[in-house]
């Protein structure tokens, strides 16, 4: 169904709670389960708020779903037909009384269990239960659908989704925030807003929790975030703490509903606390004040304005107004360790990767999981799963496998990139539209069946095909990201001029950001290092967004640091001079005294482990296997070590911070035996697997953690 | 509500909650306070309370009703850290335990503190003699009540606290209780060890102690 929003539909309703609390439901009783055993008081609520002057009614379906059965006391299906039968009859029974056209909509509010990572309801099961509420919104008769109230973005996602690929409706989003600008889950306003023009609602908004003078605020920031339709749907005011009851009046109310208008806002309507009333004045209001405006606002210019590329994950935003860096590491192309925890499902390995770029500064992580053997379809979504769980950092989506790509995007929380599609049509028509069906940014790289051209022309030829088809595809321009791909200065040492003249031209000609894996330039050549950062500073220069690098490398983040100096982008250089302000002659920190017993291996590993040095613990390790096998370092020192220390717990001189302290520097030396051993291509050796386990349900898993980290190394 | 955790957290509750005996070192003492620092930034404390008809309020088992005999009414509170700190001992669980399980600790601390001043504002808002605190999960209050207690709060809409199905609330530093209210003075009771469902398994028991000292 077609409808235009902010035109055809400019005022919601109100609350429905309140109401069926003055048509005499108890202060204890489930709002939901009142209404569908009382549906004729239901109807003649929809009725009021129609007669108020209200363009859609949202059907009291809020709670309706599988997961509050209990609550509902009869099946989903005969809940969902009464409450949506009051809402449709309602409206129904106005057109024929007056011939006014009002929308019912299917109101979806939280699931009331919380998503993974927070809770323990994963993204697939929401998405079941939505997909539920949706096709029986629309069977029973539903014109739209409204997700509202939400805290988590993620859930919102997968509502979004249900509604899109089960039905027809079109739908409005609205979350709910608290003075801060942010949600419970921390949420922001504009990664909502991000997030939700990317996957292509129909109108955003903010609802309940605070009163319409709070929220105005952010109802503007909002606007300024987004070319949607926007909407607010506030309480009446701030509830007494011990009462419950609203504070403000109807009056009080619609005048401040007016300064909406205002400032913008496309569409407004109450919600907890506020009545018929409420939202009959406010109605009055707006006529007085806009009465002409319905017809002068189409046409929406405002629509194609670009904000430039942003991307997000369900907490965190990122612009690409700056140099921002994605993190390379977690690819397994030449990397042993990563490729093993990959093979392994060794996801607490990536993870840690994923946390050591974010401290070096990465501002995006790419994710490829590209090893032989392993099946991409399932693996890259569980790691963009377990990423997503310890770092709110945007994520990469790194591969040429459409499925796996889709399989990633559809759990990913927010808006991601895609890396990448080529010049080649087969492979954009594979990957543009899922691209587009998720909401993400797509990384076009300069290449296509004739390989990559030599000049820089040819490859910003292929760019402009790249955008042609995005744009085809439904992309709006700020999310096509071109990568002008970096050659090997060793083996082609005259195209790499050719690479940086490329990007010039792509940001001149095309206007579009720029992402290049930075690395590959010094292939072959000694000193990696300097050819990588000094290509990296002239890269920068000719206007690269995205570099692709290690964070975790100095030199590289050095070179950044002192660009965003010298191009007065880091303001009076305050983050420079807080990396590198401190003092040169403070002695090193972080140090160990070098082995209290005198620098040897054999006896300071004990040393370390007991006090818990990690670092240290690794670096003794790493001596001792200068002189010993795997095993007897093993077998010969890191397991005494930890011995003594367990000894120590049983006498009671050692406590559990200890130990684990101590358990943790093992970890370290245990590291280094890993790679070890997969350097040497040796396999590690597996005496079968071990199962822990938890309370049914229970996300607060640090007990079974503590007991993993002490069973893994102690052998 | 916002709830202001004013004092620093208590060093003696967090050592005990870490089983540790005895003083903090330099070292511990370092680690305590950073993650003090790292705690007070992620957390969010609110609190949300309702006052009830002492019917209306789903109680089970014969320790709640002791301590809420002689009540006619009854405020429910509910009251979580929020969800920045389940993120951030998440985080810690994958670089390093030994702070993750300080940070957990230290939560603990500190979501009891927070309790305490929500408490005091509660009986500061009421005219009416109160008992103390009693929260699902404390003796024989079984922790079934849970979505019941966050459900009469609008926990979920109004602090964005949630109950899966197994009973457990998320954020995980969540408490709800229920506060007796009476017109004459009420004492409240304890639950004793003989209505406690953790009296097999508690340590304290074991060392002759109880946990109400």
């Amino acid at each position: 169904m077609e409808i235009n929003f902010g035109e055809e539909i400019r005022i919601l309703d109100g609350a429905m709670g309140t109401m069926l609390q003055k048509e005499g439901m108890g202060t204890e009783e489930s709002t939901t389960r009142f209404g569908i055993t009382h549906p004729h008081i239901l109807k003649k609520i929809h009725k009021k708020y129609i007669e108020a002057g209200s363009d859609v009614i949202y059907a009291a379906t809020f709670g309706i779903n599988r997961l509050k059965s209990g609550e509902l006391g009869m099946p989903v299906e005969e809940a969902m037909k009464r409450a949506v039968g009051a809402a449709t009859e309602a409206a129904e029974e106005a057109f024929e009384k007056n011939g006014r056209r009002v929308f019912t909509a299917l109101d979806i509010g939280p699931l009331g269990e919380l998503l993974e990572p927070m809770g323990t309801l994963t993204f697939e099961e929401a998405y079941d239960v939505f997909r539920e509420m949706v096709l029986l919104g629309e069977k029973y008769g539903t014109d739209m659908a409204v997700i509202e109230t939400m805290t988590d973005l993620y859930e919102v996602r997968a509502a979004v989704l249900a509604v899109k690929e089960n039905s027809d409706m079109p739908v409005m989003v609205s979350m709910t925030f608290e003075e801060n600008g942010r949600t419970f889950t921390g949420v922001s306003l504009e990664a909502m807003a991000i997030t939700a023009e990317a996957l292509g609602v129909d109108a955003v908004g903010i609802n309940c929790s605070l009163g319409p003078s709070e929220i105005l605020p952010m109802a503007e920031k909002l606007k300024s975030l987004t070319s949607l339709p926007v909407f607010a749907k506030p309480n009446a005011g701030l509830p007494d703490p011990s009462t419950g009851q609203y504070d403000i009046t109807a009056e009080m109310f619609a005048g401040e509903m007016a300064k909406y208008l205002e400032a913008g806002v496309d569409i407004i309507g109450g919600c907890c606390g506020t009545t018929e009333e409420y939202i009959k004045l406010m109605a009055e209001k707006m006529e007085v004040l806009d009465g002409g405006r319905r017809e002068k606002k189409s046409g929406y210019t405002s629509r194609e304005k670009s904000r430039g590329l942003r991307v997000c994950s369900g907490s965190a935003v990122v612009k690409a107004d700056h140099v921002a860096v994605i993190g390379e590491r977690i690819n397994p192309t030449g990397k042993k360790r990563l490729k093993q925890a990959l093979l392994d499902e060794d996801f607490d390995y990536i993870m840690a990767q994923a946390i050591e770029q974010a401290d070096a500064g990465a501002e995006i992580l790419d994710v490829n999981v590209g090893v032989p053997g392993v099946d991409d379809v399932k693996l890259l979504p569980a790691v963009v799963k377990k990423l997503q769980s310890v770092t709110d950092l945007p994520l990469q989506i790194d591969s040429s496998n459409p499925q796996a790509i889709e399989a990633a995007l559809r759990v990913y929380n927010g808006k991601p990139i895609v890396n990448s599609v080529n010049g080649e049509d087969s492979v954009m028509e594979d990957i543009l539209p899922i691209v587009k069906k998720y909401g993400a940014a797509v990384i076009g790289l300069t290449l296509d069946d004739k390989g990559i051209p030599d000049s820089a022309e040819g490859r910003v030829a292929i760019a402009e095909r790249i955008l042609k088809k995005a744009r085809e595809a439904g992309l709006p321009e700020e999310d096509v990201i071109i990568d002008c791909l970096a050659l090997t200065a060793s083996a082609q040492q005259k195209e790499v001029n050719e690479t940086l003249k490329a990007i010039r031209l792509v940001k001149e000609k095309l206007g579009l950001k720029t992402a290049l894996g930075v690395s590959n330039i010094s292939f072959g050549l000694p000193a990696r290092n300097l050819i990588n950062r000094t290509f990296f500073t002239m890269a920068m220069e000719c206007g690269l967004d995205l570099p692709i690098i290690n964070p975790n490398d100095e030199d590289m983040m050095a070179s950044l640091a002192a660009f965003n100096v010298l191009k007065n982008i880091d303001k009076n250089a305050v983050k420079y001079i807080d990396r590198y302000g401190a003092d040169e002659t403070e002695p090193e920190k972080g140090k160990a005294p070098s082995g209290i017993y005198g620098g040897n291996p054999h006896e300071d590993i004990f040393y370390f482990i007991e006090k818990g040095m990690k670092a240290e613990t690794a670096e003794a390790v790493e001596k001792l296997l200068e002189s010993h096998e795997e095993l007897e370092t093993v077998n010969n020192f890191l397991i005494p070590a930890l011995d003594n220390v367990g000894k120590g717990f049983e006498r009671g001189t050692i406590f559990l911070p200890q130990m684990l302290q101590a358990a943790s520097a093992a970890q370290g030396g245990f590291d280094v035996i890993k790679a070890s051993l997969s350097a040497g291509e040796r396999e590690a050796v597996s005496l079968g697997r071990v199962a822990l386990a938890t309370v049914k349900g229970d996300i607060h898993d640090i007990g079974k953690n503590i007991v993993k980290v002490i069973m893994e190394n102690y052998g | 509500m916002n709830i202001e955790v004013r004092e620093k957290l208590s060093r003696d509750k967090w050592l005990a909650a870490l089983g540790f005996k005895g003083k903090a070192d330099k070292d511990l003492e370092e680690r305590l306070s950073r993650c003090e620092a790292d705690l007070l930034a992620a957390a969010r404390p609110k609190g949300i309370y309702r006052i009830m008809k002492r019917d209306d309020v789903r109680t089970e088992g014969l320790s709640v009703k002791r301590h809420l005999e002689g009540c006619d009414q009854v405020a429910v509170m509910a009251v979580t850290l929020g969800i920045g700190v389940d993120n951030l001992i998440r985080k810690a669980q994958v670089t390093d335990m030994l702070t993750a399980v300080i940070l957990d600790t230290g939560a603990s601390v500190m979501i009891e503190q927070a309790c305490d001043a929500f408490e005091d504002e509660i009986k500061k808002n009421t005219e009416k003699f109160t008992t103390s605190r009693f929260s699902p999960g404390y003796g024989d209050f079984p922790i079934e009540v849970q979505a019941d207690m966050v459900r009469y709060v609008d926990g979920q809409r109004k602090i964005g606290l949630n109950v899966t199905g197994s009973s457990l609330m998320i954020p995980r530093k969540s408490v709800t209780a229920v506060i007796g209210l009476s017109e004459h003075p009420v004492k409240g009771r304890l639950a004793s060890c003989n209505e406690c469902v953790l009296r097999d398994k508690c340590i304290l028991r074991k060392e002759g102690r109880f946990c109400g000292d």
